[in-house]
């Protein structure tokens, strides 16, 4: 005699389907899938890797150097920054397009957190400067933020061409690099840099060369006010204003 | 499995005795040039169509100038496809006219009963018959259409609480171009058509030929059966009843054309074999990813989620360049139906063992015209282009075109983003692709539903 309790049960149909989930792609179960890569892939799938790795390097430059978002314009915070910046950026293989697409990342919250503009800038700078290209150009027109310090300790060599403004302190300590701003520049522009050259465009602020040890400042606007320079040559509109009779340190006109 | 279906198709050989039907009613009843090439064989659309709504239990609608052979063509098709003659076909029709009744279309009261205050119907020809003809349909007044919603879309017949239930039916409805006496056809009416053909003027020297043969329709025709046919369905024995009496009366008369016309109508048992056998046929890849290619521009919108007829696209969309932004509805899901239906039907009749992208392009325009409802400024700009179609079947045909050389560009593509959307659903953990195209999206939101449940 069967016992009734042994029967195997038969799983009713209608309830399996109701917690199987319909799959709409069914007909393509049995369709082999090949991950095609097309070169643009392959591109977008570096420089994405690429751009963790200088966004990974920025955050770190942060958490040493501006622990509490706080950062001061001073000649020590300056140098130990660039150090910093320039142990992580060593490690990367980079190019100018990358430069130029973590500038603008700065402004996206959801790629970089937070923007700094000292610290930014230092890093901008370190990344300028150990590039692999000689002549890098920085598409920065359409940014909303002017990034400060563009330009600090450009070596000899290299030239670097900002389309746009640039904030403060640019192109300080240039060490024989050409920098090149197709805008304005703000105030301390040129301050403390030993030679090379920096042409800027349009307008510049105050303190225009402080401290500069040499090289020479052209300016195709305006320079609203000369810093105490020390040795150099700064030209508005062709003609030379430093070193000159007329000029005062920080003269404002 | 496709060897299988191979050999069924050749074992029954139903396709020959369908085609000498096609054949038979092109060379001897319904005159017209070819204007379709599927294969490399060209055919009739009318013929063709209408020929697979009937062995399909199909709706189709047939339009046309008056006197162009539209419903001469349904007729002569439902009586080679269904064994009825032309007589019957001709009593269960209906005619659209403003003053059309409900009782003159599905029932009326049985008045000898009434007297004795007993309730029954007496139900129509037409709602009793497999084959249903509906003459000028636009000439129906839009309240009175929905009248046989119903049962066009379901063949389910209803007045006075009864209810009569038509296991197999098929609809050929006529309308003439729009003039004074014609009215528009309601759009849930419309949907309800599998596929939409144009009887098209033979050209002037068929034209003559057809002034010079006239009678042919004698030749479909049978006093004796037309007379037992017409006993049965005005019988009072219950509906299904009437229809094995129908069916042995009909295959009488299939067996006197066969001999006296050397042509085969089909009994009932061969059109279910012939069902069974479509419906065993299963589109490929291709053409189940283009099918979703076209669904998907016939109903996405990126910004209020799917397609409204009362809602505008936004200036400056991605998706311009898509039928989305062409057209002001969404595609139905009996589009899809209709798609499948339609191609299945073709694929037999052609012998294959799947459906393929050519069928689906070759029936895709009829399935589609009826039931797109382009922006007025696509109309404008299109409205003198050089064409053979009515515009709207031109614009469906151009429509399908378009997508298809999309398809083609992008076919790899699209087959590995829906099987990636498969495994992803299968559990596996993966992205789905991106893609510049609706699909992409479409698939995108259905695999966010998977795993947000």
């Amino acid at each position: 005699m069967k016992n009734a309790c042994s029967k195997k049960k038969t799983p009713n149909p209608l309830q399996q389907e109701v917690h199987d989930t319909l799959n709409p792609f069914e007909e393509f179960k049995t369709f082999q899938f090949r991950k095609t890569e097309i070169p643009l892939d392959q591109i977008v799938q570096s420089t994405e890797v690429i751009m963790d790795q200088i966004r990974l390097g920025y955050e770190r430059l942060l958490e040493e150097e501006a622990k509490e978002l706080v950062w001061m314009v001073q000649y020590n915070t300056i140098i130990k920054a660039y150090e910093v910046a320039e142990k992580y950026i060593k490690e990367i293989d980079y190019s100018a397009e990358d430069i130029e697409d973590f500038c603008f990342a700065l402004e996206s919250p959801q790629k970089i957190p937070y923007l700094i503009p000292g610290p930014a800038g230092i890093y901008i700078s370190a990344l300028c400067n150990y590039a692999k290209e000689e002549e890098i150009v920085l598409k920065l027109s359409e940014l909303k933020t002017e990034i400060n310090l563009v330009g600090f300790r450009l070596p000899k060599g290299k030239r670097l061409m900002v389309e746009g403004d640039t904030g403060d302190f640019t192109g300080i300590g240039l060490e024989g690099g050409e920098l090149v701003v197709e805008g304005n520049t703000k105030n301390w522009t040129g301050a403390g840099m030993r030679g090379g050259k920096i042409l800027v465009k349009k307008n510049i602020g105050l303190h225009t060369g402080e401290w500069m040890m040499g090289g020479e400042i052209y300016v195709g606007g305006r320079v609203r006010g000369l810093g105490n320079i020390v040795e150099g040559k700064v030209y508005e509109r062709d003609k030379l204003v430093f070193p000159g009779k007329a000029r005062y340190p920080n003269l404002y006109y | 499995m496709n060897d299988r279906k191979v050999s069924v198709v050749e074992k029954n050989g139903y396709q020959k005795q369908v085609l000498a039907i096609y054949r038979f009613i092109s060379d001897h009843l319904y005159f017209n040039r070819p204007d379709i090439e599927i294969k490399g064989e060209s055919y009739n659309s009318t013929i063709l169509l209408s020929l697979l709504t009937g062995l399909t239990k199909g709706k189709e609608l047939i339009i046309g100038e008056p006197g162009l052979g539209k419903t001469t063509s349904a007729e002569f098709i439902c009586s080679l496809v269904y064994q009825f003659p032309l007589g019957v076909i001709w009593g269960s029709e209906v005619s659209g006219h403003p003053e059309q009744t409900e009782e003159k279309i599905i029932g009326r009261p049985d008045l000898g009963k009434l007297n004795r205050g007993e309730e029954d119907v007496v139900w129509t020809n037409f709602s009793q018959m497999p084959v249903k003809i509906v003459d000028e349909i636009n000439r129906l007044p839009e309240t009175k259409q929905s009248m046989i919603l119903d049962g066009v879309d379901r063949g389910n017949w209803e007045y006075l609480n009864e209810m009569i239930i038509n296991d197999e039916y098929c609809l050929f409805a006529t309308a003439n171009y729009q003039d004074g006496g014609t009215n528009t056809l309601i759009a849930p009416l419309v949907d309800r058509f599998d596929v939409i053909v144009e009887s098209r003027y033979p050209g002037a020297n068929l034209s003559f030929l057809i002034g010079k043969s006239r009678g042919k329709e004698q030749i479909l025709r049978h006093p004796k059966y037309e007379k037992d046919l017409y006993r049965v369905l005005k019988s009072k024995i219950a509906y299904e009843k009437k229809i094995p009496k129908l069916e042995e009366i009909c295959n009488a008369f299939g067996e006197f054309v066969h001999e006296t016309l050397e042509v085969k109508p089909l009994r009932r048992e061969d059109r279910d074999r012939i069902r069974t056998e479509m419906g065993s046929l299963d589109l490929d890849l291709d053409a189940s990813a283009f099918a979703r290619m076209l669904l998907a521009e016939l109903s996405f919108c990126e910004r209020y989620g799917q397609k409204r007829i009362v809602e505008n696209c936004e200036e400056g969309c991605h998706y311009t360049g898509y039928l989305c932004r062409q057209i002001k509805n969404c595609a139905s899901n009996r589009l899809p139906t209709s798609i499948k239906l339609f191609s299945q039907g073709l694929a037999w009749l052609l012998g294959d063992s799947e459906i393929d992208i050519e069928h689906v392009k070759a029936v895709m325009p009829f399935t589609l015209s009826h039931r797109i409802q382009w922006k007025d400024e696509v109309l404008s700009q299109k409205e003198r282009a050089k064409r053979d179609d009515p515009f709207q079947i031109f614009l469906a045909k151009e429509a399908v075109k378009t997508v298809s050389q999309r398809y083609r560009e992008q076919s790899d593509h699209v087959k590995d983003a829906l099987a990636l959307g498969s495994k992803i659903f299968q559990g596996e953990s993966l992205e789905p692709l991106e893609g510049d195209h609706p699909i992409y999206t479409e698939i995108k939101k259905d695999i966010r539903h998977r795993r947000n449940h």
